[in-house]
C-alpha cells in the first residue's frame, strides 16, 4: 500500500470524499440510518487505512463539510463534532497502519480499524463535553450515542472496510500491503 | 436517489451572478453578525436581510427552511436546556434542579433564533452558488495558509475533483440499486430488518466502481504529467464585478447596523 503515488492517494481521497456524500443517501431508504450505521464513517476509515493518515485526516475533515454544503446533511450545527470525530478516525487509522506491520493483512485492519474507532468516539465525547456542549453531556449518554445506538454500524465497519480493501488489492486497484512469500 | 435535492437552484438572479468569493465572504460575516448580535432589532434586521438575499436570488422559502423541520426537536432541547437550567437571579420558579427565568428565555430564543438565521443562510448560500465556485472560492479565502506549508492548491484540487465525482457515483448507485432490485432485493420492503440487509450488496459494488473511477482518473492525470507544482495558475481569473463590490458592501452595512444599531 506504501508503493500508491501521491496523485492516485489524493484522487483516492477525492473518491472517498464524494462517496461520504453519496453513501449517506444511498442508506435514507431505512429510517434514522445516518446514527445507526453511521454511513459516513466507512469511506474516511478506508481512506485512512488505504492512502495514509495526512489524506485520511483530510478526507474526516472533507467528507462531512462537502456532505453539508451539498445536501445539507448533517445539518450546520451538528457539523463541527463530526468534524472533529471522523478527522480522528481517519488520522489514526493511517497512523496505526503505518506503525502496525504483523505479516497478516487481516490483522493489521482489524487493529487499525478498532483502534481508531476508539480513539474517534474519545476524541468525539470529549470534544463534545469540553467544547461543543459543555456541561450537558453525560458518560451514558457518551457510551448510548457512540456505541450503543451504533452498534450496527461498527458491526457493519467491522465486517466491511477489511472486505473492500482484500477486495481492491484483488482487483489490483490498490498496490498488495504483503507479497505471497511475505505472508507464508 | 438521482432525485434527491443538491444544493444548487438554477436561476437567472442577481446573485447567481455575483462571484463565489463575495458570496462566502458575506456568509462569513452574516455568520459573524448572527453571533454578535444581542439585541432583539438586530435578529430582526439580520432576517429581513436573508428573506432580501432569497428575494434577490430567487430562492424558493422551501429551500431557505429547507433542514429546520427535521431539526425542530434539537431546537426545542436547546430551548428547553436554556429555558430550564439558566443561573439567574429572579427566577418564576425553581423546582429540584430546575430554575426558570425570563433571562433564561430570552437566552434560549435567542440561541435557537441564532441556529435558525445561520441554517437559512447557509441554505441561501449553496442555492445560489455552484459547488465549483464554493471550492474555487475556498481556495482563495485559504491561499495564506500556505505560508505555513498547508497544500491548500492540493486540498482545492481534491475538493473539486470530489463535486465532480459526487453526480457520478449518484448515478452508478442508481445503477446499482436498481440491478439489484431486478435481482429480487427487498429495497423498497416495509420490513427493516430486509431493507438492512440491502446494505452490503449495494455498498461493495459502489465502493469497488467508485476505486475504479479514481484509479482511471489518477492514471489519466500521471499520463499527462501532473505534478505538484508551487506557483500552478487557476483555470480561471477572478474579476469582482461592481455588483460584487455593490452586493458586499450592502451586506457588510447592514450588518454593521445589526450590531452596532438595532
Amino acid at each position: 500500500m506504501g508503493k500508491l503515488s501521491y496523485v492516485k492517494r489524493a484522487i483516492i481521497t477525492a473518491a472517498c470524499v464524494a462517496l461520504c456524500v453519496v453513501l449517506p443517501m444511498a442508506f435514507h431508504a431505512i429510517p434514522n440510518a445516518g446514527s445507526i450505521y453511521c454511513p459516513m464513517h466507512i469511506p474516511v476509515l478506508l481512506c485512512g487505512l488505504i492512502c495514509g493518515a495526512p489524506f485520511g485526516l483530510l478526507c474526516g475533515l472533507l467528507g462531512p463539510l462537502a456532505s453539508s454544503l451539498i445536501t445539507q446533511m448533517p445539518p450546520m450545527a451538528y457539523l463541527p463534532p463530526m468534524l472533529v470525530e471522523l478527522a480522528v478516525y481517519g488520522l489514526v487509522a493511517g497512523v496505526m497502519m503505518h506503525l502496525i506491520k504483523t505479516k497478516h493483512l487481516y490483522a493489521d485492519l482489524y487493529i487499525s480499524l478498532a483502534t481508531a474507532m476508539v480513539a474517534g468516539r474519545i476524541v468525539a465525547g470529549v470534544a463534545k463535553a469540553l467544547l461543543f456542549a459543555p456541561g450537558k453531556v453525560t458518560l451514558a449518554a457518551w457510551a448510548g450515542g457512540y456505541f450503543v445506538t451504533a452498534l450496527p454500524g461498527i458491526l457493519l465497519q467491522l465486517l466491511l472496510i477489511p472486505s473492500v480493501v482484500v477486495a481492491l488489492e484483488k482487483a489490483k486497484l490498490i498496490p498488495a500491503r504483503y507479497t505471497k512469500k511475505r505472508m507464508q | 436517489m438521482s432525485s434527491c435535492r443538491m444544493g444548487y437552484v438554477e436561476r437567472n438572479s442577481p446573485l447567481h451572478g455575483m462571484d463565489g468569493l463575495s458570496k462566502l465572504l458575506f456568509l462569513l460575516l452574516f455568520l459573524t453578525s448572527v453571533i454578535v448580535t444581542r439585541r432583539a432589532g438586530g435578529f430582526f434586521l439580520l432576517g429581513i436581510v436573508l428573506l432580501l438575499c432569497a428575494g434577490l436570488g430567487k430562492v424558493p422559502l422551501r429551500t431557505v427552511l429547507g433542514g429546520i423541520w427535521q431539526m425542530r426537536f434539537f431546537f426545542l432541547l436547546v430551548f428547553l436546556m436554556n429555558f430550564a437550567f439558566f443561573d439567574a437571579e429572579h427566577a418564576f420558579f425553581s423546582w429540584w434542579i430546575f430554575t426558570f427565568s425570563r433571562e433564561g428565555l430570552l437566552f434560549g430564543a435567542k440561541t435557537v433564533v441564532r441556529v435558525l438565521l445561520a441554517v437559512a443562510a447557509g441554505n441561501i448560500f449553496t442555492a445560489v452558488t455552484t459547488p465549483l465556485a464554493i471550492t474555487g472560492s475556498m481556495e482563495t479565502l485559504l491561499y495564506p495558509l500556505q505560508w505555513i506549508g498547508v497544500p491548500v492548491r492540493d486540498v482545492a484540487m481534491i475538493l473539486g475533483v470530489a463535486i465532480q465525482f459526487v453526480p457520478l457515483f449518484l448515478r452508478e448507485a442508481d445503477t446499482i440499486k436498481m440491478a439489484q432490485t431486478a435481482r429480487g432485493a427487498p429495497f423498497y420492503s416495509r420490513k427493516f430488518s430486509e431493507r438492512a440487509g440491502c446494505v452490503l450488496p449495494l455498498v461493495l459494488p459502489v465502493f469497488l466502481s467508485a476505486f475504479k473511477r479514481a484509479d482511471e482518473l489518477a492514471c489519466a492525470m500521471e499520463a499527462r504529467g501532473y505534478v505538484r507544482k508551487k506557483g500552478r495558475l487557476p483555470l480561471r481569473k477572478r474579476h469582482l464585478q461592481k455588483a460584487d463590490f455593490l452586493g458586499l458592501g450592502g451586506g457588510m452595512t447592514l450588518c454593521l447596523f445589526a450590531i452596532f444599531v438595532f
